[in-house]
């Protein structure tokens, strides 16, 4: 492994850690005090700045090095860790991000900011309020200080008072250089002499699992005592010879370090020593020759008092549920995977570990894990998706030629293709992630953009671990980014409107993501003043949009601001306003796969919905026929198929009808024709009616000629392979090697409210 | 020095290296003096504190007896373990030659 492979290495452990930092600070903003997170922030920084160092990354570590400061302040109650003082860390946070991208991708950064926030750190760590000002006024004094450091460095004579009594201090910029880690991070110290009776280990006890659960303390190093060990000829193999001093550095404390001991205490002498945090330890043990731990000691996960299997067979257990899963379901139950692992872990006797357990988030980051190239994941997914293909084509052949379907290649296959399912369901998720990425990003957007316009806001964010394919999360950075920034800029009122209007002056903004019924689904609302329809309606009319005598409703002209070259920003703002944002954001959506709906209330807020697939490989489709063609309908839409009957169709209006359902009317909707796929409409009563239920909440009832049959199929895009095709969403090919469409079921219901498809031509190339 | 002249023996360690193991690896190491010996320890998935005794004490006689006492290969496990309890096995690692 060379040099940048293990720098490449650092930097992904950056992004690790940096997600980690932010998180663990948000939930410090959010008002929790639990000692364990400030820990995990320190870490974060402390492990950056260590990495750092050790790369001559400069500019890195000496931010890193002052944040820490302040965080250890912190740490040790030193400094409350207040709203203000933790929007100081968090825009520290921002900038150690940049920082370490220009340390990877190269680039610059902003000095002037990160110099600011050196000043803010240091002004909160001596105990000052910081210095609000940005640049400029109070620098002047700092620099001040600064250059009088060498001189007062190089005499370091009595410092003499002036001529005001004010007494020069010496200010080393050895503190920027990372030389004294040491003095930062000193964590409290303990000696620990260990010397096991024999009758620790004929009670079943054993040394090695106490000493492991030591070293999950903190760090370690160990010194083992064979002094008494005899030759073989002469030792009692049930006697304890080895006795052991340990030295360890831990902020858990000393109870924690006796509590490991706690059942063998009687079998064993232990002495546990807090040593001054001026002193090493290792100075103290110098004499001999002391092993630090490896911090890795993951091949000792299994808990050997815990029975092997357990482990296994929950894990195995976990794995059969997840075969059995849907690829939605199959998601999800990985994380009760991770989670039954955990708390399989956490259950298998490690006291220590078990105050560690409240903590959710590290025990899910303790888990397990390794990197690979992402290329390789795709080659693999691409690689089942034609292997599926592949069987259908299989299959098909098969029962063409086995009309009886009893012979042992028919059954054979049914297990084949149960074993490509599997297969592939355990293949996305490898590629299922949570959003929480995305989200911490947004976190920042936030934290900028209240910073620009000068307005408060709070972004509360639900379901961050809800998980989906990784494409989706790639793409999903840069529309949101948009609707964060719009939420913010045009959504939310400034605070003197907010207060005018009753309303906190905070305003909020509120990111979730769920899944429901086989996609994700993300939310994003803010509480501000909703969308004002008549400047809408009034911009629409003065850019030809729509007839000034139009008869929109509200919700068609809330989707108006998703028309390109729409906004009803009065002046362009740096931000957004330029009108380039919702239509994008739309495209991107639609491009993935998904869908955007709006809702707004006036004085109240608006809401953005937007409806993704949780992954572009797959889907579960049911395999239609009509006017010839053969379609694929999404199966998550549809709601129940029907054959109808000739009493329950009715006719509405010239061209419309209805389908009565459990007495209620639902909408009948001719696939053919609405696709143009024939002239005239279809009789109803020869063909099967699909009750589908679209992502706006309308039900329609989608006529087609006959149904094949219900299958998974592999998504193709149209979008990337031909163009895009209004009313289809993608293609497939099936087992017999013909293209299938997809049916985009959402643009086939809004279709047959009145809007065209504007398809005709499409279809025309596409057939 | 190791006694190149005497054929050299092995041992394959058990996967559970534990209490019970102790003796029963005591008596198979008495029964292997003599000559060099050399342990395959990459099966091992567990092992306690009285195993590595025994194995140390072993380390002990043959250096005594002036032949060459070897691992020639560990498990992750058992390379874990030895560290974490302070145990340097590095100098009866096998040396490729």
């Amino acid at each position: 492994m060379d040099m940048n492979e293990i720098k490449e290495i650092f930097f992904q452990e950056c992004e690790e850690q940096l997600a980690e930092l932010e998180s663990g600070l948000l939930r410090l903003n959010d008002g929790d005090r639990d000692p364990e997170t400030v820990n995990a922030v320190f870490r974060a920084v402390h492990s950056i700045k260590g990495g750092a160092g050790a790369f001559g990354l400069d500019d890195l570590v000496s931010f890193a090095h002052v944040f820490e400061t302040t965080l250890d302040c912190v740490r040790s109650n030193k400094l409350a860790p207040s709203q203000d003082v933790l929007k100081v860390m968090l825009k520290s946070a921002d900038v150690l991000a940049d920082l370490t991208n220009v340390a990877r991708d190269g680039g610059s950064f902003d000095q002037a900011r990160s110099t600011q926030l050196i000043r803010e750190l240091e002004a909160l760590a001596k105990g000052e309020a910081p210095p609000a000002a940005p640049a400029g006024e109070p620098a002047a004094p700092k620099a001040a200080a600064a250059k009088s450091a060498p001189v007062a460095a190089a005499a370091p004579a009595e410092p003499a008072a002036n001529e005001h009594g004010f007494m020069p201090v010496a200010f080393s910029f050895d503190d920027f250089g990372g030389d004294d880690v040491e003095a930062v991070s000193e964590l409290p110290a303990y000696e620990i002499a260990f010397k096991p009776k024999s009758d620790l280990y004929t009670k079943g006890n054993e040394a090695t699992l106490l000493l492991r659960d030591l070293s999950r303390l903190g760090e370690m190093s160990i010194h083992c005592n064979m002094d008494s060990l005899p030759p073989l000829d002469q030792m009692e193999p049930e006697t304890a010879y080895f006795s052991w001093k340990i030295s360890l550095k831990t902020d858990k404390g000393e109870d924690a370090v006796r509590q490991v001991f706690e059942f063998a205490e009687w079998d064993c002498d232990l002495d546990v020593i807090a040593v001054d945090a001026g002193e090493s330890v290792d100075d103290a043990e110098s004499d001999q020759a002391m092993q630090p731990v490896p911090f890795d000691l993951s091949a000792l996960d299994d808990e050997p008092d815990a029975p092997l299997g357990v482990i296994e067979e929950e894990e195995q257990a976990a794995a059969a549920q997840e075969r059995d899963a849907t690829v939605a379901a199959a998601q999800m139950a990985s994380n009760v995977v991770q989670m039954a692992g955990n708390a399989a872990r956490a259950g298998a006797g490690d006291k220590a570990a078990a105050a560690a357990a409240q903590n959710t988030a590290q025990q899910a980051a303790a888990a397990p894990t390794i990197r690979v190239d992402l290329d390789r994941v795709d080659r693999l997914i691409n690689l089942v998706g034609e292997l599926v293909i592949n069987q259908a084509m299989l299959s098909q052949s098969v029962i063409e030629n086995d009309s009886n379907g009893v012979s042992s290649i028919n059954m054979g296959l049914e297990e084949l293709q149960q074993l490509t399912r599997e297969i592939q369901d355990s293949v996305m998720a490898i590629r299922a992630q949570p959003v929480k990425p995305v989200f911490q990003r947004m976190a920042r957007t936030v934290r900028e953009i209240a910073d620009i316009t000068g307005k408060s806001v709070r972004l509360v964010t639900e379901g961050e671990n809800t998980e989906v394919d990784k494409t989706v999360i790639d793409k999903l950075a840069e529309p949101l980014t948009h609707m964060i920034r719009n939420a913010v800029d045009h959504g939310l009122e400034t605070p003197e409107k907010r207060l005018a209007a009753g309303k906190s002056a905070e305003g909020t903004v509120k990111l979730t993501a769920k899944h429901r019924s086989g996609r994700i689904v993300i939310e994003l609302s803010d509480d501000g003043a909703g969308i004002n329809r008549e400047k809408v309606r009034q911009k629409a009319i003065d850019n030809d949009l729509i007839a000034a005598d139009a008869n929109l409703s509200d919700e068609e002209i809330d989707n108006m601001i998703f028309h390109a070259g729409f906004s009803t920003a009065d002046k362009v703002s740096d931000l957004s306003g330029r009108g380039v944002g919702m239509d994008v954001v739309k495209r991107s959506i639609q491009a993935l796969g998904g869908r955007i709906n709006i809702s707004s209330k006036p004085g109240h807020g608006s809401v953005f919905t937007m409806s993704l697939p949780l992954t572009l490989a797959v889907l579960d489709g049911m395999v239609v026929t009509v006017a010839g063609q053969t379609l694929v309908v999404p199966l998550t839409a549809i709601v129940e198929t029907l054959q109808p009957d000739a009493a329950a169709i009715h006719s509405f209006g010239a061209t419309q009808r209805l389908i009565s359902i459990r007495n209620s009317f639902c909408p009948l909707v001719d696939v053919g024709r609405i696709l143009n796929f024939r002239a005239t409409q279809a009789n109803p009563v020869e063909g099967v009616a699909l009750l589908v239920e679209s992502e706006g909440g309308g039900q329609r009832a989608l006529m087609v000629d006959a149904i094949q049959g219900q299958r998974q199929v592999v998504i193709k895009s149209l979008e990337a392979n031909y163009t895009h095709v209004p009313g289809i969403a993608a293609a497939t090919i099936l087992g017999d090697g013909r293209v299938a469409l997809i049916l985009d079921v959402d643009a086939v219901v809004s279709a047959s409210r009145g809007q065209s498809l504007h398809l005709e031509a499409s279809l025309a190339a596409a057939g | 020095m190791a006694s190149k002249k005497a054929a050299q023996k092995s041992l394959s360690l058990a996967p559970i290296l534990d209490l019970n193991e102790a003796s029963a690896l005591h008596g198979k190491l008495m029964g292997l003096r003599g000559s060099g010996l050399v342990i395959d320890a990459s099966a091992v998935e567990r092992v306690g504190a009285l195993c590595v005794q025994v194995l140390m004490a072993g380390a002990k006689s043959w250096e005594e007896d002036n032949q060459s006492f070897t691992f020639a290969k560990v498990s992750d496990a058992f390379t874990k373990t030895t560290q974490l309890i302070g145990v340097n096995i590095d100098h009866l690692m096998a040396k490729e030659i």
